[in-house]
């Protein structure tokens, strides 16, 4: 622990530091890697051709969007319940990764859909499942930043995350309602993976890559929002000579 | 027990009579039922499509835009005067406070609901079908779900400065399995189906409403208590 210029008691952010570096490191080495599978070693699918190689960004960016909102809901409930403002902060940095995945696999994935379908856009139910899960966390941003006693936006928030978590099973037996269009699963299935074994290892190397990077942002971002929370953000900023200064004329 | 329900009853008694001394909320939300009706005629005709044979969605997108328009304001005429604060500092079970501000709210989306069916059934000549037991039931169940996420939201979005634009952002991605499931079963209903053809929707409208006031019992006091 050490003291901050405003008296507060700063959290050591050495620890996070020191794993962003880490995975940082293990992330480019694995992204570097995975890419060369996805354009150098995997095999063209026959039937969609070349843009079905998406699919290896488009699956593990919606995976760890999925992970990440899991572990703003979860982080969100355990602030509610024990009031350590580090959840929070392991909250909204979750959240925010979830935010930029989530919107690579959407990205992606309609992309995808225009070439295999004939359109950006069906109202199919995986589509539909993910767009409502990035527009439950917006609302949790928009919460976060239209309250401006920061305790109370951060409660209010967790309780949009919760709420949201809990209505996901609802949610996605109400998409499936109708008869989806999206590709069965190819990998969890109960006879086993009916998947390339090079595409099969180019897709877990996807997932992992995708995992240890969300990782890295995360251990990155939370030691600057441990950071940001001990700054006294009241106080006018202290001038030190080393930016730039406006000359009186 | 007498300590969680008279607060309780007392909560409700106090809306229920404010409402009936204003009838503002009633006003707006049945008034914007109505109106919403109006101009669905208008913005149907040119399309040629019948609004008796879109009846079903007509009415959960009206009753929703409605209700949220009412839902909106359940804590603002307290906030407004600090009223709130007051009822916090006495020692009641904010479960109870929670599920006294459902119930008001559910009263007023339940009259609204009143008027926009009869409202529909004089435009556009519904017919309730078979069962018009079964028409209410879908109805309330979708309302009950619809007040208790939209309750504990109100108490959410009462604190921003983004007010009552805040509440449809983060209410209607929740609400989905309600329009699904409200919708496909009184759209079966109004077709003239049997209620064994809606009762896997109605099954699904009572869990969504099951979760909805759970978490919204449970986490309401972590919205309204300070610290």
């Amino acid at each position: 622990m050490s003291r901050t210029s405003g008296g507060r008691t700063a959290p050591s952010v050495r620890g996070p530091a020191r794993w962003a570096v880490v995975l940082g490191i293990v992330a480019g080495a694995l992204i570097l890697f995975f890419h060369w599978m996805v354009f150098f070693y995997v095999p063209t699918e026959a039937s969609m051709g070349i843009v079905q190689r998406i699919f290896y960004v488009h699956v593990p960016a919606a995976w760890a969007g999925e992970m990440a909102f899991g572990i703003a809901a979860f982080c969100g409930g355990m602030y509610l319940w024990l009031g350590d403002e580090r959840l929070d902060v392991a909250a909204e940095t979750a959240a925010e990764g979830g935010m930029v995945f989530f919107t690579a696999a959407l990205i992606a994935g309609p992309l995808w859909a225009k070439v295999a379908w004939g359109t950006y856009w069906t109202w199919e139910p995986r589509l539909t499942f993910s767009l409502l899960l990035w527009m439950i966390f917006l609302g949790y941003f928009l919460v976060r930043a239209s309250i401006a006693n920061k305790e109370q936006a951060r409660r209010l928030s967790a309780i949009v995350a919760i709420v949201g978590a809990l209505d996901i099973p609802l949610i996605h037996v109400s998409v499936n309602w109708l008869r989806s269009l999206h590709p069965e699963p190819v990998v969890l299935r109960q006879d086993g993976p009916q998947l390339d074994g090079r595409m099969l290892a180019t897709l877990m190397v996807g997932l992992l890559a995708f995992t240890v990077v969300f990782f890295a942002l995360f251990a990155l971002r939370y030691g600057v929002g441990l950071l940001e929370r001990t700054r006294p953000t009241d106080a006018p900023p202290e001038p030190d000579g080393s930016g730039l200064m406006m000359e009186e004329s | 027990m007498s300590s969680w329900w008279r607060p309780f009853a007392a909560m409700v008694w106090k809306d229920v009579t404010v409402e009936l001394r204003t009838g503002q909320r009633v006003a707006a939300m049945g008034g914007f039922a109505v109106l919403a009706g109006i101009l669905f005629n208008y913005a149907l005709a040119p399309t040629g499509a019948r609004p008796q044979d879109l009846a079903s969605t007509l009415i959960w997108i009206t009753i929703v835009f409605a209700g949220t328009l009412g839902i909106g304001r359940t804590f603002e005429l307290e906030e407004e005067n600090g009223a709130f604060a007051g009822v916090l500092l006495a020692p009641v079970a904010r479960d109870a406070l929670y599920l006294a501000k459902v119930v008001s709210n559910l009263l007023l989306v339940l009259v609204t609901l009143v008027l926009l069916v009869f409202a529909f059934t004089l435009f556009f000549g519904l017919d309730l079908g078979r069962s018009p037991l079964m028409f209410w039931s879908s109805l309330t169940l979708g309302a009950i779900g619809f007040v208790g996420t939209g309750t504990l939201f109100a108490a959410v979005t009462v604190r921003s400065s983004m007010g009552a634009t805040l509440l449809p952002v983060l209410l209607f991605p929740v609400l989905v399995p309600v329009i699904v499931f409200g919708a496909t079963s009184t759209s079966r209903l109004l077709a003239g189906l049997g209620a064994d053809q809606v009762a896997g929707p109605l099954r699904l409208l009572a869990a969504y409403a099951l979760v909805a006031l759970g978490s919204g019992a449970v986490l309401f006091r972590f919205a309204v208590d300070d610290g």
